[in-house]
C-alpha cells in the first residue's frame, strides 16, 4: 500500500501517490473528447507552471517535467495543416485519411479525417471537430463559422 | 583522444532472404569486412550491433558464430538510425581510447513482416490514430507541393534518379530504370505517394571495421577518417512543427560541419535517408547541399547526380537497396567507403575525397524523428 505522501514522502524506505506508474493506457477514445453545446471538444492539458498545452491530456509538462497540470479542452474548428489518404498501412485497415489539425491554442492533433463525398481537402482549409458513439474526427467546414 | 578511421567494409546484397536468419545475413558481410580490413575475429576489441526487430542479444547470435566472444558486444536500436549509431558508438570507444579495433554490424530482416508498412509502436498515441511512416512523408509531401512550385513530377524525379544510379549497383535490390510517368502510375501507399516512391522492404546487413591512429598505422591499408560522427534526438512539441524544416537532420548537420571543419560546399558524394521521395528534396535543404527552397530546382538541374554539384545517393539509395532499418545506416558507411577508397565500380564517383552519409529514423509523436545521426568520412592517402 502507498503510504501517505504528506506524511512519508518518496524515497527508499517508502513512496507516495507519486511513485506509481501513470494508467496511461486506459483512455478510451470516448474519454478524449466531451461535447459542450453541441460542439466536439477534445480533452487537452495545460502546465499552470510553464503554459504549456497539450493533447492527449497529459500528467506531466511536456517541456518541463512539471506536475501541475490542468485540464483544457481544444477545438472545434482547426486548420488542417498536411493530410493524407493512407493505403497500406499496418496500423487500422485501408483506407483511411489522416492530417495534423492546428487548433487556435497552437495545439497540434493528429486527426482522422472524414471527407465528405465530392469533397476535396487542401492544406491550411478549416476542419472542425465531430462525433460519433465513441469516435472522434475532423471534417472539412467551410470558413465562415460553426456548423454547415 | 584518437581519430578513428574506417578500414574494411562489406555487405549483402539487398533483397527479400527469406529463407536467412539474422546471423545468416550478417555472417557474411562481417567476414568479408574482417577480410578486407585484413584482420582476423581474435582481432576485434568490441563489437556494436545495431538492429530494430532482430530481438533479443542480436549482435551474440551473429559474432558467436565466428569465434568472436568474450568482448563488449552492445546492441542498439534507434530505428532507422541503428546502424549508424552504432556506428557513433564504434567511434566514440575509439576517441576514447578504450580499444584499437571495432566492428560495427548493421541487419534487419524486414520478409518476417510479410510486407506492407513497418510496425510501429502501438502504445504511441498518433500510431492508434493511423500514423505510418508512408502517412507521415506523404504529409511533408502534400505540405511540399503545397508550398512550393514543385508538382510530383518532382517528387517522381527522384526516384527516377535513385533508380537510374541503382542500375549500377549489384548491391541495390532493384537495378532497373524507371520513368516519371511509371513512378506517378503505381499504386497510392500514402496520397501522395505512390509505391516507387516509397523504398522497398527487404533484409540485409553490413558491416565495418573501426579503428584508432595506432591500428590504422600497424594495418596500413587505404582507410577513411571519420571527421564527424554526430547523434541527435528530437525534441518533443504539442504544437506546430513545419514539416518542410525537419530542424533535427538541420542541427545534426551543422554540428558535424563545425566538428569537421568543413563545409557543405566541400562534399563530393552524400548517402542520406531516401526512405521516400520527399525525403530526399528536404534533405537537400537540412544538410545545406543547397538553399532553403531550392531542393525542386537542385535535382531539375541535375545537380544531385554525377556530373553535378555532389552525387546523393550514387548506391541508389534506399529507394533502389530497400532499407532494412537497422542495416541501412552502416550500408551508407559501406558505400562511402568504397566511393573514398575508389572501390566503387562502375558507380564511382571520381575524384571522391569527402562524403556525408545521413540516416533519420522513427515515428514517434511529437517528435519529426526520434533519432538522427550525420557522418562526415574523408579519404587519407
Amino acid at each position: 500500500m502507498p503510504s501517505d505522501p504528506a506524511v512519508a514522502p518518496t524515497s527508499g524506505a517508502a513512496f507516495g501517490e507519486d511513485a506509481l506508474p501513470f494508467r496511461d493506457l486506459q483512455a478510451a477514445p470516448s474519454a478524449q473528447f466531451e461535447i459542450v453545446d453541441g460542439a466536439v471538444l477534445l480533452k487537452g492539458s495545460l502546465c499552470r507552471s510553464s503554459g504549456s498545452k497539450a493533447f492527449p491530456a497529459r500528467r506531466v509538462c511536456l517541456d518541463t517535467g512539471a506536475t501541475d497540470m490542468e485540464p483544457i479542452l481544444i477545438g472545434p474548428r482547426g486548420s488542417l495543416y498536411s493530410f493524407s489518404t493512407v493505403h497500406v498501412s499496418s496500423a487500422r485497415p485501408t483506407p483511411y485519411s489522416i492530417g495534423y489539425v492546428d487548433f487556435e491554442n497552437g495545439v497540434r492533433v493528429l486527426a482522422q479525417v472524414d471527407v465528405p463525398a465530392g469533397a476535396t481537402l487542401a492544406c491550411d482549409s478549416p476542419v472542425e471537430l465531430r462525433a460519433e458513439g465513441d469516435r472522434w474526427f475532423v471534417v472539412p467546414v467551410d470558413g465562415k463559422g460553426l456548423g454547415q | 583522444m584518437s581519430e578513428a578511421y574506417i578500414v574494411g567494409a562489406a555487405m549483402i546484397p539487398m533483397g527479400k532472404h527469406r529463407e536467412s536468419s539474422y546471423s545468416g545475413l550478417a555472417i557474411p558481410a562481417v567476414l568479408n569486412a574482417l577480410r578486407s580490413a585484413n584482420i582476423t575475429p581474435k582481432d576485434v576489441q568490441g563489437v556494436v550491433c545495431g538492429h530494430a526487430f532482430g530481438g533479443m542479444l542480436t549482435g551474440q547470435r551473429i559474432v558467436k558464430e565466428i569465434g568472436i566472444g568474450g568482448v563488449p558486444v552492445m546492441n542498439v536500436d534507434n530505428a532507422c538510425s541503428g546502424g549508424a549509431t552504432a556506428l557513433h558508438l564504434a567511434v566514440k570507444e575509439i576517441a576514447a581510447g578504450r580499444h584499437d579495433v571495432m566492428l560495427v554490424i548493421g541487419v534487419d530482416k524486414l520478409t518476417q513482416f510479410g510486407g506492407g508498412t513497418l510496425p510501429l509502436v502501438a502504445e504511441d498515441p498518433e500510431v492508434q490514430q493511423g500514423m505510418v511512416m508512408p502517412a507521415l512523408y506523404a504529409m511533408r509531401a502534400r505540405r511540399f507541393l503545397h508550398e512550393r512550385d514543385a508538382t510530383t513530377a518532382d517528387l517522381a524525379g527522384v526516384s527516377v534518379k535513385a533508380r537510374r544510379h541503382g542500375v549500377k549497383n549489384p548491391y541495390a535490390q532493384f537495378r532497373s530504370e524507371v520513368t516519371v510517368d511509371e513512378v506517378l502510375a503505381s499504386r497510392f501507399i500514402a496520397e501522395p505517394l505512390t509505391l516507387m516512391q516509397c523504398c522497398p522492404t527487404g533484409d540485409g546487413a553490413a558491416a565495418v571495421v573501426v579503428v584508432s591512429e595506432a591500428g590504422r598505422k600497424k594495418l596500413g591499408l587505404p582507410a577513411v577518417r571519420v571527421a564527424a560522427s554526430i547523434l541527435h534526438s528530437g525534441s518533443a512539441t504539442a504544437g506546430f512543427r513545419n514539416m518542410l524544416r525537419p530542424e533535427i537532420t538541420y542541427h545534426s548537420a551543422r554540428d558535424a560541419y563545425e566538428a569537421a571543419g568543413i563545409g557543405p560546399q566541400d562534399v563530393d558524394v552524400v548517402e542520406l535517408h531516401d526512405a521516400f521521395t520527399i525525403a530526399e528534396l528536404v534533405y537537400y535543404e537540412a544538410l545545406g547541399l543547397c538553399a532553403p527552397g531550392e531542393a525542386a530546382g537542385f535535382l531539375r538541374a541535375g545537380k544531385s547526380t554525377y556530373g553535378g554539384d555532389v552525387v546523393v545517393n550514387p548506391s541508389g539509395g534506399l529507394l533502389s537497396k530497400g532499407h532494412p532499418v537497422g542495416a541501412s545506416g552502416v550500408a551508407q558507411a559501406v558505400e562511402l567507403y568504397w566511393q573514398l577508397t575508389g572501390q566503387a565500380g562502375a558507380r564511382q564517383v571520381e575524384g571522391a575525397r569527402v562524403a556525408l552519409a545521413h540516416v533519420t529514423g522513427g515515428g514517434i509523436a511529437g517528435l519529426d524523428h526520434g533519432a538522427c545521426t550525420v557522418h562526415l568520412l574523408q579519404a587519407v592517402q
